[in-house]
């Protein structure tokens, strides 16, 4: 794998809001890459700082409370955290673009959408394109996520949940980007639409070779979107894996494992989920050692004092001095 | 099957709009077994929450009956509903805005039992209070804190004891979990079948999670646009689906295993229309990947298809057929 090119590179990044009474820990230390073409999963549940991850690799955090305190984000070889603003600019929308939670609403309510789209096409005008063309591209787009081009003069408010999302997709691929953010796509829509949303993004991506983070806190999504996963915790990636390491083997991150077994299942029949007992640990005031070690039940006292260290086995990443639980709920 | 608790016959609830009549819900008839859970699945707007809210008369019905003990609720007066009421909770959907904030969780918790007059002395409520907060998992030291407190699944618990403090019969679950993270919901699942173990508990749950419905349900009802489109129990709407629109609702799910990847599914195409004056024929055959043209015009009628397993459709799953 080492001779695909990296795309993006983050390293030790950490992220922290700051306000006038407390310091917020929501990144800590984190490190991963992506290649292009490759689909990667960041899991995690509420808090856990996924999408403070991707704000920070687009530079969208607020300016007064979020501070980047370590770490840098390599997208094509250039650090995005060094770029000046105008430089940013031509980056953002462009060749990294991003697919925001909640199509009720990222879209401008007041825009019809088919200028909404153009916006972003005028904006990174590279290629000089007349208003026709532009015209022309917005139609294309929309054909491509499959909303007919005569309804680009309607506004957001005549459209569904499903095809505002499919709105919000055609805007983040119009200048046909190299990598794609895409934050919970699927969460504010139903099962049937996120199928369709779904089945639309893996087209898209195999036909263009764009590089896609899936943030999610559904690991079903995971299963059937991605190559690489990222689980995150507290602000921290507790495992990293190719997706056969994360959904088999049998060394894994207690969390990873507690996750898995809280999931009621459609195949198997369990009359009582294992759910992870206790709560996230308070991100302003994270324990020294592991933050699961409060809810883990391998903890022994050496998690409690000092940071676990990765281990690695051939790119299968786990911060745990005791991994190598087998999955809890596949006992049965 | 064992004794039954609730009986629901020809329920409608319709909505008048600026469009037309909404048909909230259709027509719908079942019954609930004592210390059963029922599981309501469908989309948004398939009027899941509607049935929850109608069954206790928080909606007036448009027509139909709904027998509880022996009586037609729907025809109860004001002062019989309000002896009906304590029986018959709901636990609702948003713990972040479903209780008041000014109040403490002590405060939430003996609301209920203070509205219905239910004890005597303050010292009953309070005694009241500290059972009920044990057994659903609060602990002591949060009684006099409030809800912006608390995280979700402290304040769904919350919601629990405000609805178990009466100690009803018959519960109304409208989609309790889906606003908590996994972990959390798994919680509040295991609560939520333990104290229907202890207490005999009669849960209708509503959600839009078939692998938590599946979970929780003894039977399943699938609901689109307001009709009952199959109706069963809980192992056999699972594995032999005989409604195209269950079948779809099932390939549509994420499954967290490793052969999904390459899993080529049935997309369902198109989107929910809308439920205002819906015309004759089946509300499913615009989207339908097997519908004729009799479904477009043919009242549809759930007819059975296996052991207390119904269907609405005309098409029959082969597993049946």
């Amino acid at each position: 794998m080492s001779d695909e090119k990296k795309l993006l590179e983050v390293k030790d990044l950490s992220i922290a809001y700051q306000t006038d009474l407390e310091t917020v820990h929501a990144v800590n230390h984190v490190t991963f890459s992506l290649n292009q073409g490759e689909t990667l999963g960041l899991v995690g549940e509420t808090g856990a700082g996924k999408t403070t991850t991707a704000l920070g690799i687009m530079g969208l955090l607020p300016k007064r409370t979020a501070k980047i305190t370590s770490g840098n984000v390599y997208y094509e070889g250039k650090d995005l955290l060094q770029c000046g603003k105008k430089e940013m600019l031509g980056i953002r929308g462009s060749s990294i673009s991003m697919i925001f939670q909640d199509p009720m609403t990222a879209l401008n309510p007041v825009l019809c959408v088919g200028d909404q789209i153009a916006e972003t096409l005028q904006l990174h005008n590279a290629k000089h394109l007349t208003r026709e063309e532009i015209e022309a591209k917005v139609d294309e787009t929309l054909e491509l996520v499959g909303i007919p081009k005569e309804r680009k003069k309607e506004y957001p408010y005549q459209f569904s949940g499903g095809m505002r999302q499919r709105v919000v997709i055609a805007m983040a691929l119009i200048n046909d980007p190299s990598l794609l953010i895409a934050d919970e796509p699927t969460t504010a829509l139903d099962v049937t639409i996120q199928a369709q949303i779904l089945s639309m993004i893996c087209e898209l991506q195999r036909k263009y070779k764009t590089a896609v983070m899936m943030i999610t806190h559904d690991l079903g999504i995971v299963a059937e979107t991605c190559d690489k996963v990222a689980v995150m915790y507290a602000g921290e990636i507790v495992e990293y894996g190719t997706l056969e390491d994360i959904f088999t083997g049998d060394r894994h991150h207690p969390y990873t494992v507690g996750l898995f077994g809280s999931i009621p299942s459609l195949t198997r029949s369990a009359r009582r989920l294992q759910p992870i007992e206790g709560l996230m640990p308070d991100p302003t005031q994270l324990p020294e050692g592991c933050a699961f070690a409060e809810r883990c039940r391998y903890c022994q006292e050496i998690c409690r004092t000092t940071k676990a260290p990765v281990q690695n086995d051939h790119g299968h990443l786990v911060r745990c001095y005791f991994e190598g639980q087998p999955f809890a709920g596949e006992e049965d | 099957m064992g004794e039954t608790l609730l009986e629901i016959r020809n329920l409608k609830k319709y909505f008048r709009t600026g469009a037309g009549m909404l048909h909230a819900v259709d027509d719908l008839s079942f019954k609930i077994p004592k210390g059963k859970t029922i599981g309501v699945v469908g989309e948004s707007g398939c009027g899941k929450s509607t049935l929850g809210r109608t069954i206790l008369r928080l909606h007036e019905a448009t027509s139909g009956e709904i027998w509880f003990q022996g009586q037609d609720i729907l025809k109860a007066d004001k002062r019989r509903m309000k002896e009906i009421r304590p029986k018959m909770q709901m636990i609702f959907q948003d713990p972040y805005s479903s209780l008041n904030g000014r109040m403490t969780v002590r405060q939430l918790i003996a609301e209920p039992l203070i509205v219905n007059k239910i004890c005597r002395s303050r010292r009953e409520i309070d005694e009241k209070v500290d059972e009920i907060m044990e057994t659903v998992g609060l602990s002591q030291r949060l009684s006099m804190s409030y809800p912006h407190e608390l995280d979700g699944g402290r304040r769904q618990r919350i919601g629990v004891a405000r609805a178990l403090v009466l100690d009803p019969e018959f519960v109304v679950c409208d989609e309790p979990v889906s606003a908590l993270d996994v972990s959390i919901q798994a919680q509040i699942l295991n609560l939520l079948m333990d104290l229907q173990e202890q207490r005999d508990l009669t849960y209708l749950f509503i959600t839009h999670d078939l692998s938590v419905v599946k979970h929780i349900s003894d039977e399943i009802m699938v609901m689109y646009l307001g009709q009952c489109v199959e109706m069963g129990p809980s192992q056999a709407v699972f594995d032999s689906p005989a409604h195209p629109y269950t079948e779809a609702l099932l390939a549509a799910i994420p499954i967290p295993s490793i052969e999904s990847k390459h899993k080529r599914r049935t997309l369902l195409q198109g989107e929910v229309s809308t439920p205002i004056n819906p015309g004759k024929g089946c509300r499913f055959a615009p989207r339908c990947p097997r519908a004729t043209e009799v479904c477009r015009v043919q009242e549809m009628k759930l007819r059975e298809v296996g052991d207390h397993h119904y269907s609405a459709a005309l098409c029959q799953n082969r597993e049946y057929s």
